[in-house]
């Protein structure tokens, strides 16, 4: 399938992060290290215990390659316009405030 | 790590692979052998080579002529005394993956495995008795345990002596009525084909929730499928019960062409649920006519919410926006109680039949229960309502029975968001194709639907699986469905209900999208009968609206899945990698035996593809 078209992707690493957020829906993760945050939805964490903020979690990945140069025009034209409805509201808020 | 003498045998025909380092000179038994179930992986990193390898029959009480290391492939080289392979009769035997033919074929003869060598071999001793029953020796078929085909022989000659008339229990009248046109008026009516939504409704919306800060309705007719929209949160049939008719029976009335569709954002402007944008063009991120999503030509009161910045990874937040959304359809349901019998286009019955003597079968559909808008409301009043329905994470997500009628009716109220391709909306319930196959199939006895939430925890998983599995025994049901929306860890508890409801020897048929990404994490000895819903080409979730779910071909393949596990009949293991070539095949089975054209729906690649859009920044 799709993963035909990477050129490491046998090479799991074993990775560990501290959970820094929790809400209704998802699970905020420092990687330990400093190599960055991710945020995902619960339903994507295997939890044997009650979620708290500060427990440690772990799971396997590898590097994401890039699959190809191509920009997809698509996601350029949402996150543009997801940017200008964020400044929109931004502003629509501040209006309030004043 | 080694294995008992009961798996070697299950893997009799499978390669011999010592487990630990092996001196020259030893018997060779169980306990010195690999797990075959793990080969596969080692093969494809290389680090084992299966050539020649003999298998475990050839070689258990074989001598081993040179100290092999573990992991080392056992061939005719190293090992002294094998035995001559059998025919490996596993394999002529079971049906392709799916179901050998819902027309009850007689199932092959397991039968004992006849001419097998008993063999005793004693180096040293005295005084040694040896008594076996003659039974135990395989060749007193007499004493064998009655092979599969007899069983079903049993079965089949039962079933006549108990099958009684078919039994309707309740019935559930759909009035359609067709609505081509939707504008806004003075106030919200109905006349002729035409829906007038109210003007200003947006202010009732916004002020019927403390979170709802903004609101803005659209209607969406098929010119303006071209349209930018946000993530859809959901789409809702419009629908209400006629006088006192409670939700699952009586007369439910229904607006055809029309369907309400709740898109939404937090004041910050960031979407409900977000994780990733899936927002878009509509007709680029729909997959028309599944049965959660809007069919091609329908028109769209499409409304976004704006909730209080912050809520919208909160619980409160998208209920806030459920809630709101729901007093326009609300309005519209006042208005149709009031319609005019004379502009019924259709009228549909639907039966809730019980088939006496059938196969007694249960659908067991689990919903998301982590929270937020992972949660359901159940039961409301009106069908895909919201006053009067509990959310299921409040119910602690323990299974709930309902009528099959009831799912048809609009119990179910999706608060899904993520997920896009396999989440089940609230319009897939008005239209389940399991429960309407289950239903319409003359030659199964569907009993009922269990609906169970997806908790978070482990534990909370167990607690829940188990009750399922106890709901199930107590209906004494010949064969299960268990199907589940979306992946993740709800695919622990989805083995689990199938674990709970199998190990009371009840078979069960699996029904999830898995394929690529969502390959289940979890399995069990029971998971031997499983449907993929997945039908995107390259198996993945692919952000286009209900493209994996659940469809009319899952559930005729379930279906005929169920009947052959049900008839004892084995199913082919699955094979390692998603291969989309197990479904046609099986398809193609099934329409042989039945004598009927099997029509696969659609999927991404027949909807418009991104290109260089000139209005990209507009």
């Amino acid at each position: 399938m799709n993963n035909e078209r990477l050129n490491y992707g046998n090479k799991v690493i074993y990775m560990e992060g501290v959970i820094v957020d929790i809400d209704d829906c998802s699970i905020s993760v420092d990687l330990k290290g400093r190599l960055g945050f991710f945020k995902a939805p619960k339903r994507m964490f295997i939890c044997d215990y009650e979620l708290k903020i500060g427990q440690e979690v772990g799971w396997n990945m590898s590097f994401p390659e890039q699959l190809g140069d191509e920009v997809n025009d698509k996601y350029i034209s949402n996150i543009e316009k997801e940017r200008r409805k964020q400044e929109e509201m931004r502003q629509r808020m501040d209006n309030k405030e004043a | 790590m080694s294995i008992t003498a009961e798996t070697a045998k299950e893997h009799a025909h499978d390669p011999a692979v010592l487990c630990c380092r092996a001196e020259a000179g030893i018997t060779i038994e169980a306990a010195n052998l690999e797990d075959p179930a793990i080969f596969d992986d080692l093969v494809d990193s290389g680090l084992l080579n299966l050539d020649g390898a003999l298998t475990i029959e050839q070689v258990l009480g074989a001598k081993l002529t040179k100290t092999c290391d573990s992991l080392c492939p056992l061939t005719a080289d190293v090992v002294e005394g094998a035995k001559a392979p059998s025919a490996p009769a596993a394999e002529e035997a079971p049906a392709e993956e799916a179901p050998e033919a819902p027309a009850p074929a007689a199932p092959p003869v397991a039968g004992p495995t006849a001419g097998g060598t008993l063999k005793i071999h004693i180096g040293e001793g005295k005084d040694i008795d040896l008594e076996i029953p003659v039974g135990a020796l395989g060749g007193g078929a007499a004493v064998a345990p009655l092979p599969a085909g007899a069983e079903a022989a049993v079965a089949g000659a039962a079933a006549p002596e108990a099958a009684g008339e078919e039994k309707v229990v309740r019935s559930l009248t759909r009035k359609h009525f067709t609505i081509t046109e939707v504008k806004r008026g003075p106030e919200t009516k109905i006349e002729g084909t035409t829906l007038y939504i109210r003007e200003g409704i947006e202010a009732d919306v916004i002020a019927d929730q403390d979170l709802i800060k903004d609101f803005k309705l659209e209607v969406i007719t098929p010119d303006l499928y071209h349209t930018y929209s946000e993530t859809v949160m959901d789409v809702q049939p419009i629908a209400t019960k006629e006088g006192d008719d409670v939700v699952g029976e009586g007369v439910t009335r229904v607006l055809d062409g029309v369907v309400m569709m709740l898109t939404g954002v937090d004041e910050g402007g960031v979407q409900i649920g977000e994780f990733g944008s899936s927002e878009g063009y509509l007709d680029e991120n729909i997959m028309w006519n599944r049965p959660s999503c809007p069919d091609k030509g329908e028109i769209f009161i499409k409304g976004n919410i704006v909730v209080q910045e912050k809520t919208n990874m909160e619980r409160r937040g998208p209920m806030a926006a459920h809630t709101a959304f729901d007093l326009i359809t609300q309005e519209i349901r006042e208005v149709m109680k009031k319609l005019d019998e004379s502009l019924v286009a259709d009228t549909e019955e639907l039966k809730q039949v019980r088939r006496p003597g059938k196969k007694k079968v249960v659908i067991v559909k689990e919903i998301m229960g982590q929270g937020a808008m992972h949660d359901n409301f159940i039961l409301p009043v009106e069908p895909v309502g919201v006053l009067g329905a509990r959310a299921n994470v409040d119910l602690g997500n323990v299974p709930v029975c309902v009528s099959p009628l009831e799912v048809l009716d609009g119990c179910i109220h999706a608060l899904t968001c993520i997920g896009p391709a396999s989440k089940e909306m609230s319009r897939h319930y008005w239209r389940e194709p399991l429960v309407l196959e289950a239903l319409h199939d003359p030659e199964v006895d569907l009993c009922g639907v269990v609906f169970v939430g997806s908790p978070q925890i482990n534990a909370e998983k167990f607690y829940v699986s188990r009750r399922v599995g106890m709901t199930v025994e107590a209906m004494d049901a010949d064969g299960a469905f268990v199907t589940t929306e979306g992946f993740g860890n709800n695919h622990i508890d989805f083995a689990s209900h199938i674990e709970q409801i199998g190990m009371r020897g009840t078979p069960v048929v699996g029904m999830s999208y898995c394929a690529v990404q969502g390959a289940l994490v979890v399995g069990n000895k029971y998971m031997s009968y499983m449907v993929d819903n997945n039908k995107s080409e390259a198996g993945i979730e692919n952000e286009i609206l209900g493209n994996n779910t659940l469809c009319q071909e899952d559930a005729v393949r379930a279906l005929a899945m169920l009947k052959a596990a049900m008839a004892g009949e084995d199913v082919k293991a699955a094979e390692k990698k998603w291969n989309p070539n197990v479904k046609s095949t099986n398809v193609e089975l099934i329409e042989a035996a039945a004598g009927v054209k099997i029509d696969l729906v659609e999927n991404e690649q027949s909807l418009p593809m991104s290109q260089k859009r000139k209005e990209k920044y507009s």
